[in-house]
């Protein structure tokens, strides 16, 4: 069997010994709401004054000059190079591969985004100290790791925040996402089939047991004439079934939560995801007055892939060495039987979703949209969204 | 291949540009000064000009460019065609597209399939190939055989421009912009003749009744057979006539005269002017004004097509939508093309009981009639009463005050019939307002983009009211009612005569009115009545006077 077949059929057993056996004489529900989901991003906390006191991650120019000491250069002559008056886009070509060329591979240099374990002293860059992240507890425990939730309050593990939040990179306040997840998303949007997402329930006005099911759609998401995703579309769901998921939830104190999740996977495309896999994953969601979700989505998931990912993402070379070891030092769980590193690390997204029609091939409409923007009482959304207060932007970092 | 000599071309060219206007002004003063009644022309529409290309060139031909404005008059840009005429910059604008088709005519992507004759050298003149091309397509252009000089003409222009660029094709490219910006092309002419089987009468000749014709079933210039039945006297004899036009409504091009005549009558030409609120109505996206004219068209043609009686237009529940009308509307539609491809148009089926009957219901009324944020019931209720009925609705004063109505956040007046109401009970405004607003106001449940509503403002919508003294609750009791009066199958009786001969048709004439009854008698198919108007003598009648006889409306 094929690598890719066998790892499919793994993947696809997992998902079976992780749902939830749901009755058929409970399948029967009275409602049925269909969404697309129309946002997702690393989940953000921007405190950046509290989270990064130090400052000492700067801007992509401040990375370059870090760098180009790291490899030799001195002081003067690295802020020479990324000073005011220069060009750091136009590096003299022998400096750029240097910088490039900085692992070292069997005696021969290789790029470092290719083997970032191969660069000697790689860059240790600053971490969130700040005691807020949006997120889940994924462990039942407490370790002194965890931040507070600024929604729920509770204690939450999110250590992918710690690893990246000083980054440049990931400096956004909703609505705005992380920079390059941004771009990357605007160009998903028009060419990658896009996730589904239906809640079924007795009664979705209130609190009670519901299923969420996901799926992927044979088709990407469409527009509307403001460049946002439009609503009341209809999306065939894709037969292959690759990124079907049925999860047991409920809606209680204003919130639909989803728990206990073994793994969560939908597949997606590059240079966006590779692909969301969660394991122990959890959620919870509202609905705003518009009718769309707004919610998150945790768990845990393989570090490596999330620094893959960055790496590979069109504008993501500033400090992707530094950020590859980040991840690598606060990854929380899941270690590795022979080396003892932890293979995954705790995260959170959030997600926005749009009300739309689901289909199947032949034509069944399996989910429509709620009648109309108050469709649920029982998990809208009574308050604004939870964000910080933005603050200045931070001056450039200083060499050290 | 030399290159093509653009400077020569446009010399060439800019003689003739500079000399249309006068020509354009010579021929037709000197049908108006010679009192002639009989002398009338059309002026092409867009959509003629581009379907007579495609009919032409073929389809691989692109149209890029705009075009004179047409004239609307008594509710059909094809009663405007007869005052239309060609402005300074309308030629300029003629003169472009022109350019651009007979570069591509002769252009290495359709030469082989389009020039079919091969010249002794492509690099000078050639007389016989120049002379059979364009005795081929001025034929087809001007819709009749060139005569000897005009061919002579044609073929020393050729000849020159290909000595001189050194190109054969070029040389045939300037003579066919040429006849592309002539009158011969541009307008459609009625000539007659004497009727040799009533003395002293007059009748249309062959190539006009050809042109007639064709324009009519096919919104398109005569075939070559429609031609050749012109040129020996066919469509001159009752039998030759009845066979054309059974081929012609029989054939796939009937499809387009339709759709031209429709798109017409339900004043499509407006969506180039209509724009929406993208704050109110993020769904209306700019595509949705071509996709709503299609949507529409098409459940006309297919409907026509099938002989189905044309009143079941207002009730009918079939339609096509693609993805983005079906959003718009707020109803599911499967497509289960692949990513990536562009939206295509399903056959849909509104269950029963939905709200949204008929093309009354579709995006290209409710939306075309109505403001860019806010409905206008008076505005449907008008469009109703006169593209469909043929009634006329009075023109507002030039000093009314439209305050209450364009008040949609008033705290007391929180839906359009109560600002209606406000509006119109100023007894100025009523008697209009009569007229028009109890049909608007029935189709209140669908907003200014075509979406389905049952509330404004927080208050629920009433679609009550009276017609022709029947009460009736709503869109689903009103169109039975507008489907059934009889003013709905007389105009657009009176409407396809109009469409085909660019005026109404004559008062008080006995054929007329039996087209009219045959018409009913027919279950209202509308592809036997237009076979009726083609086969009726009053659509070729030369009248014997200047007076306007057409019927007022």
């Amino acid at each position: 069997m094929q690598p890719g077949v066998r790892l499919f059929c793994m993947r696809a057993a997992a998902l079976v010994v992780g749902v939830v056996f749901v009755p058929a004489s409970g399948a029967m529900a009275a409602q049925t709401y269909g969404y697309m989901v129309s946002s997702l991003s690393t989940a953000t906390w921007n405190d950046y004054a509290t989270n990064c006191p130090q400052n000492l991650n700067g801007y992509g120019l401040d990375v370059t000059r870090r760098d180009l000491i790291a490899i030799g250069f001195s002081k003067e002559e690295a802020e020479k190079m990324t000073g005011a008056d220069a060009d750091a886009e136009r590096l003299p070509r022998d400096v750029a591969q240097r910088l490039l060329l900085r692992a070292t591979v069997n005696g021969k240099p290789v790029s470092h985004y290719s083997a970032p374990e191969a660069v000697p002293n790689p860059p240790v860059i600053e971490s969130v100290v700040g005691p807020v992240a949006l997120g889940f507890d994924l462990d039942g425990k407490i370790t002194g790791t965890e931040f507070t939730d600024p929604e729920t309050g509770a204690k939450i593990d999110n250590q992918l925040w710690r690893a990246i939040g000083c980054s440049e990179n990931f400096r956004a306040i909703p609505p705005a996402l992380p920079f390059t997840e941004e771009l990357t998303w605007a160009l998903a949007i028009d060419s990658a089939p896009a996730w589904m997402m239906s809640i079924t329930g007795e009664d979705l006005t209130k609190d009670g047991p519901v299923t969420v099911t996901f799926e992927r759609a044979t088709k990407h998401l469409e527009r509307d004439a403001n460049g946002d995703v439009m609503t009341h579309a209809t999306y065939v769901v894709d037969p292959m079934g690759r990124s079907h998921n049925v999860l047991k939830g409920e809606i209680k104190g204003g919130f639909l939560t989803v728990a206990n999740v073994p793994k969560f996977y939908l597949q997606s495309e590059m240079p966006f995801f590779p692909e969301i896999e969660l394991d122990k994953a959890q959620m919870r969601m509202q609905v705003m007055p518009n009718g769309k979700l707004l919610g998150y989505w945790g768990g845990y998931y393989d570090w490596k892939r999330y620094a893959y990912m960055i790496t590979s993402r069109p504008g993501s070379g500033a400090d992707t060495l530094g950020l590859y070891h980040s991840l690598k030092r606060f990854a929380d769980a899941t270690p590795d039987p022979k080396t003892g590193q932890n293979t995954q690390i705790s995260m959170t997204y959030r997600m926005e979703a749009v009300p739309a029609f689901h289909s199947t091939v032949d034509g069944k409409i399996l989910a429509s949209p709620a009648a109309d923007a108050s469709v649920s009482a029982a998990m809208a959304r009574r308050d604004p969204e939870v964000k910080p207060k933005a603050g200045p932007s931070p001056p450039r970092a200083q060499v050290k | 291949m030399r290159k093509f000599n653009t400077k020569f071309f446009r010399r060439a060219l800019c003689v003739a540009v500079n000399l249309l206007p006068l020509t354009f002004s010579a021929v037709h003063a000197a049908e108006r000064a010679s009192g002639d009644p009989n002398a009338t022309s059309l002026r092409l529409s867009p959509a003629q000009y581009k379907q007579t290309i495609a009919d032409v060139f073929g389809t691989n031909i692109v149209i890029d460019g705009r075009f004179e404005p047409e004239v609307r008059e008594r509710g059909l840009l094809a009663l405007g065609a007869r005052w239309a005429n060609v402005s300074d910059i309308g030629i300029e604008r003629y003169d472009d597209l022109a350019r651009g088709i007979s570069a591509q005519v002769v252009g290495p992507n359709n030469r082989g399939t389009l020039i079919s004759c091969k010249p002794k050298s492509e690099t000078a003149a050639d007389d016989a190939c120049a002379r059979m091309l364009i005795s081929k397509y001025g034929r087809l252009l001007y819709r009749r055989a060139l005569n000897e000089n005009e061919i002579a003409t044609r073929v020393k222009l050729a000849n020159d421009a290909a000595t001189t660029t050194g190109d054969f094709y070029a040389g045939f490219a300037a003579v066919l912009s040429d006849m592309l910006i002539s009158p011969n092309f541009l307008f459609r002419y009625r000539t007659v003749e004497a009727d040799p089987a009533k003395p002293g009468a007059k009748r249309l000749d062959g190539y006009s009744k050809a042109t007639a014709l064709s324009y009519f079933l096919w919104n398109s210039t005569p075939d070559d057979q429609l031609i050749k039945a012109a040129e020996n006297g066919e469509l001159q004899t009752v039998d030759g006539l009845q066979r054309q036009v059974d081929r012609m409504v029989g054939s796939p091009s009937m499809e387009s005269g339709i759709r031209a005549f429709f798109a017409d009558m339900l004043h499509f030409s407006d969506f180039e002017t209509i724009a929406k609120d993208t704050t109110y109505f993020p769904r209306y996206s700019t595509k949705i004004n071509d996709l709503a004219q299609e949507q529409t068209l098409k459940t006309i043609v297919d409907h026509v097509l099938a002989n189905k009686d044309y009143r079941d237009l207002i009730t009918t529940r079939d339609t096509y939508l693609t993805r983005s009308l079906a959003a718009l509307y707020g109803v599911p539609i499967t497509d289960t093309a692949d990513n990536g491809e562009p939206d295509r148009f399903i056959k849909h089926r509104y269950p029963e009981g939905d709200p949204r009957v008929g093309i009354l219901s579709h995006v290209s009324f409710l939306a075309l009639n109505s403001h860019s944020a806010r409905t206008s019931p008076t505005l449907r209720g008008k469009a109703l009463r006169e593209n469909l009925m043929c009634q006329v609705v009075p023109a507002p004063p030039g000093n009314v005050d439209f305050t209450a109505v364009e008040d949609t956040a008033s705290e007391t007046l929180k839906t359009g019939r109560d600002r209606l109401l406000a509006h119109s009970s100023n007894p100025v405004c009523a008697g209009c307002h009569k007229i028009t607003d109890p049909i608007g106001l029935a189709l209140e449940t669908f907003d200014a983009a075509g979406g389905y509503r049952t509330t404004e403002n927080g208050a629920k919508i009433n679609t009550s009211g009276v017609h022709n003294n029947v009460n009736f609750q709503g869109a689903a009791d009103l169109l039975p009612l507008i489907r059934n009066d009889r003013a709905l199958t007389s105009c657009v009786a009176r409407k396809i005569y109009a469409f085909g001969t660019g005026k109404m048709p004559p008062r008080g004439s006995a054929e007329w009115d039996a087209i009219e009854k045959k018409f009913g008698e027919d279950g209202y198919n509308v592809l036997r009545l237009m076979r009726q108007v083609a086969l009726s003598d009053i659509f070729y009648a030369v009248p014997p006077a200047e007076v306007d006889t057409a019927t007022r409306n």
